[in-house]
């Protein structure tokens, strides 16, 4: 295996006049829960979009589980699972029928996919209503499934976009213990989310981009020592996030801007 | 305490919409497929005002030889055509409609007048208003001509009944709002309106058929219909232009009648809308779990085993796809449908337009040639249903010309079972045409099908426009890509067309045959050489995609 299941060099994405992500260079060793934050607009998206083939990067380039992906998109897909940003899910398909499709475009052969998909559906709580249309599924239940389709060919690094917003408080533990069981078994987990305390209790080590730049990557402690140096150790990474990305003295306006509203 | 001291007048508050409206259309021409789109909208516009202005004329010339020649009361049957255009158009092109919810506007200090106001505008803005408005001016322009005293009561009646349309038209399309906010209702009306379309086709055969059945009852019918509002406005101008004022004012008062009633009506409508209603899906309840025995799935039983797992799976949920949505699922039942009719109208035994029947040879291409336009013209936005699943075309390991070969190998056999079908149906109406020409208009089967095949992917890829499932309001194909389907359509007609009557010109009877059959090869050459470049534009076009569809 090797030992950086991400990395990416220089990877750049412009729009247009708008550089969204600007010469990242990223490094996530195999097995790694590994979280991705940034303020809003900061290029998390469109860098998970480009990890995961959803967007062409401008330059730079990234290399999967030592795998160049621009020449090798399809090997690469084979070994990762994604929940993208908005789940993308055939929303007139059954939860059991699109686990099947999922499951068949990855390669799996039918009876395994049929076997697996019950065994995804019971374990997501999803199995009572299998002729429920995913249209008529909450958000919740949408997201479950989007994750369960994002595991069904047992990936080697999972990319998750949000993946507990809109989850219950129960169906979210059930999913972190998977997340921490699969790590334990040499998954790579890729999350993105925005509350800083899902990431802080689940994850090893942290990226943090700030206008489309990598300002910091390490584990937490490193983070930790990097802003506060030994004495900082028992920071909370939300202290350590707002100490990042509010070096710019750009963060936000102070209250008394708006007197007229407070 | 909010700083807003004073609330914002009807006017100001209409102004500033229709300002919203202009600068939401301005800013959707930043992107490039909406320019594009503009295009073709222009284009369809053009077609749209010819369609207009020829029916102007038309309503004029009505207006002026009702007034002018004493059969004034002829009038009501203009405003019959205008009353049932006015409400039955917006339910056929109902993709016109505008795709600004303006509920919307209700989290805004709105006021319920300003909100019935601009309701009423809306209705004013759609095609089916406009064009109504423009017969009705004309239509009185006519009138005016012919016997300049019946301009006020033309004036007054006319504004009446642009309100009472307006009125209608907002009320039922409120109505159909509610009645349309669960899916499932809304997927078995469509489905409902689909047949009861159908079902229409049929209806001008049976009235011929049965005429001395039906002109009785039909008759009988008719006095009953000056009781609603098209006769009443006509009823009222016509009073006026005999000088039988007391008639038209009571004409008039009904009409008024109406017009109180259904605004009364729709007032209702909006207060509740304006008071918040609730219109969204609640989940249906959990069913209790009926354990299956997981049935080992044999690879051996797979009808698909032949293609790849990725092919295999895209075209089982192109199926599903097609049979769980309404509309596409019963065009399925037209081919067969329409020859059915058309052998009725124009060929076999038994024709009820001409005592002449046109020959098989004539009517099995044009039949065929007709049924492929119909069911092809979908394939020209393929992902159009897709939604936010496209993603998974994307992330998956599945090289996008598998994507593409898996919707083209469902569209072709279905294709296959409903040209299959309509010749079964061709053949006990008609009776199938002469070898050469049967052998000829299959192989300009191919030529067409698949000759457009790679076109129509090219088109999905180039100009997608999300639709959705079940829903008949703002559901409108890119302007490009009816262009596209217009054009290759009459390129490969003409082509198809000529190459027929070369054979007949010529005399060679096989003529069109070798022709047609040369180019369907020429064109499943061309299909499979342009699935690797149309795979890689997919790669290409995904940001594009993805954008449009996941909207």
């Amino acid at each position: 295996m090797p030992e950086n299941a991400i990395l990416t060099e220089k990877l750049t994405r412009r729009f247009g006049n708008l550089t969204a992500v600007d010469g990242v260079d990223l490094q996530v060793a195999a097995g790694q829960f590994f979280g991705f934050l940034g303020p809003n607009g900061a290029g998390k998206s469109t860098t998970i979009k480009m990890l995961t083939g959803l967007l062409a990067p401008t330059s730079g380039r990234m290399h999967l589980l030592g795998v160049d992906f621009a020449g090798n998109s399809l090997e690469v897909k084979q070994q990762i699972g994604v929940v993208p940003e908005g789940m993308g899910l055939f929303e007139r398909l059954t939860g059991a029928e699109y686990l099947h499709f999922v499951g068949q475009m990855y390669g799996l052969d039918r009876s395994t996919t049929r076997q697996r998909s019950e065994e995804l559906l019971e374990f997501m709580q999803l199995a009572d209503r299998p002729k429920s249309l995913i249209a008529d599924y909450s958000h919740g239940m949408q997201k479950k499934l989007a994750l369960a389709a994002a595991v069904i060919h047992r990936p080697r690094i999972l990319f998750l976009d949000e993946p507990f917003e809109g989850v219950d408080a129960l169906a979210a533990g059930a999913l972190k213990a998977l997340l921490a069981r699969m790590t334990e078994r040499g998954v790579t987990i890729f999350l993105t989310s925005h509350v800083l305390e899902i990431v802080e209790r689940l994850c090893s080590h942290v990226a943090i981009i700030h206008k489309g730049r990598l300002v910091a990557q390490g584990s937490l402690e490193e983070l930790r020592r990097g802003v506060a140096g030994e004495a900082g150790t028992t920071q909370t990474l939300e202290a350590i996030f707002l100490s990042i990305v509010g070096q710019d003295g750009a963060v936000r306006p102070g209250l008394e801007e708006l007197s007229w509203l407070t | 305490m909010a700083d807003v001291s004073v609330q914002l007048g009807v006017l100001r508050q209409i102004k500033l919409v229709a300002g919203l409206r202009w600068r939401i259309l301005r800013n959707s021409m930043r992107r490039k497929n909406n320019r594009m789109d503009l295009i073709g909208l222009i284009f369809a516009s053009v077609f749209g005002a010819l369609f207009v202005v020829i029916l102007s004329v038309a309503f004029y010339a009505g207006g002026y030889a009702f007034v002018s020649h004493e059969r004034v009361s002829g009038i009501v049957l203009l405003f019959w055509g205008l009353f049932l255009f006015w409400q039955l158009f917006p339910l056929f092109a109902a993709g016109f409609g505008s795709s600004f919810e303006f509920r919307t506007l209700l989290r805004f200090p709105m006021r319920l007048t300003a909100f019935y106001v601009i309701g009423l505008a809306y209705g004013l803005a759609d095609f089916s208003a406009v064009a109504a408005l423009c017969w009705l001016l004309s239509m009185t322009a006519g009138a005016a001509v012919a016997q300049p005293g019946v301009l006020p009561v033309m004036l007054l009646v006319g504004a009446a009944f642009v309100l009472l349309n307006v009125t209608i038209e907002r009320l039922l399309g409120s109505w159909f709002e509610r009645l349309f906010a669960r899916r499932r209702t809304r997927e078995i009306f469509l489905a409902l309106f689909v047949l009861s379309m159908i079902s229409l086709q049929f209806l001008g055969p049976f009235l011929q058929r049965y005429e001395k059945t039906v002109q009785p009852a039909l008759n009988r019918l008719l006095p009953y219909l000056s009781l609603f509002p098209p006769s009443l406005a006509g009823r009222a101008v016509a009073g006026v232009a005999q000088h039988h004022p007391g008639a038209a004012a009571v004409a008039f008062a009904g009409l008024f009648v109406y017009v109180v009633i259904f605004s009364g009506l729709l007032w209702q409508r909006f207060a509740v809308q304006y008071r918040g209603e609730e219109l969204s899906e609640t989940s249906a309840a959990a069913r209790p779990v009926v354990r299956r025995e997981v049935r080992p799935a044999s690879e051996s039983s797979d009808a698909l085993g032949v293609l790849s797992p990725q092919i295999a799976a895209v075209v089982r949920k192109e199926c599903r796809y097609l049979t769980r949505n309404g509309f596409a699922f019963l065009t399925l039942l037209m081919p067969p449908l329409l020859v059915f009719l058309f052998t009725s109208q124009f060929g076999g035994k038994h024709p009820t337009v001409t005592h002449r029947a046109i020959s098989p040879d004539m009517f099995f291409p044009g039949m065929m040639a007709y049924l492929v336009l119909i069911l092809l013209a979908p394939s020209y936005n393929s992902f159009a249903y897709e939604g936010r699943g496209i993603q998974t075309y994307f992330t998956a390991p599945v090289r996008f010309r598998d994507v593409l070969l898996g919707k083209n190998l469902l569209l072709v056999s279905v294709l296959f079972v409903e040209i299959f079908l309509s010749i079964i149906v061709f053949a006990i109406r008609v009776g199938l045409p002469a070898a050469p020409r049967f052998l000829a208009t299959l192989a300009a089967v191919v030529f067409v099908v698949v000759g457009q095949l790679s076109i129509a992917n090219w088109a999905s890829l180039s100009f997608p426009r999300k639709l959705e499932f079940g829903q008949l309001r703002n559901q409108r194909q890119s302007g490009m890509a009816v262009l596209l389907v217009f054009g290759v359509q009459l390129t490969l007609g003409a082509v198809s067309a000529l190459i027929f009557f070369a054979g007949k010109w010529t005399g060679k009877a096989w003529l069109p045959t070798e022709a047609f059959a040369f180019l369907a090869a020429a064109a499943i050459a061309g299909y499979v050489a342009a699935l690797d470049p149309l795979g890689q534009l997919g790669q290409r076009k995904k940001e594009v995609l993805i954008e449009t569809l996941c909207r």
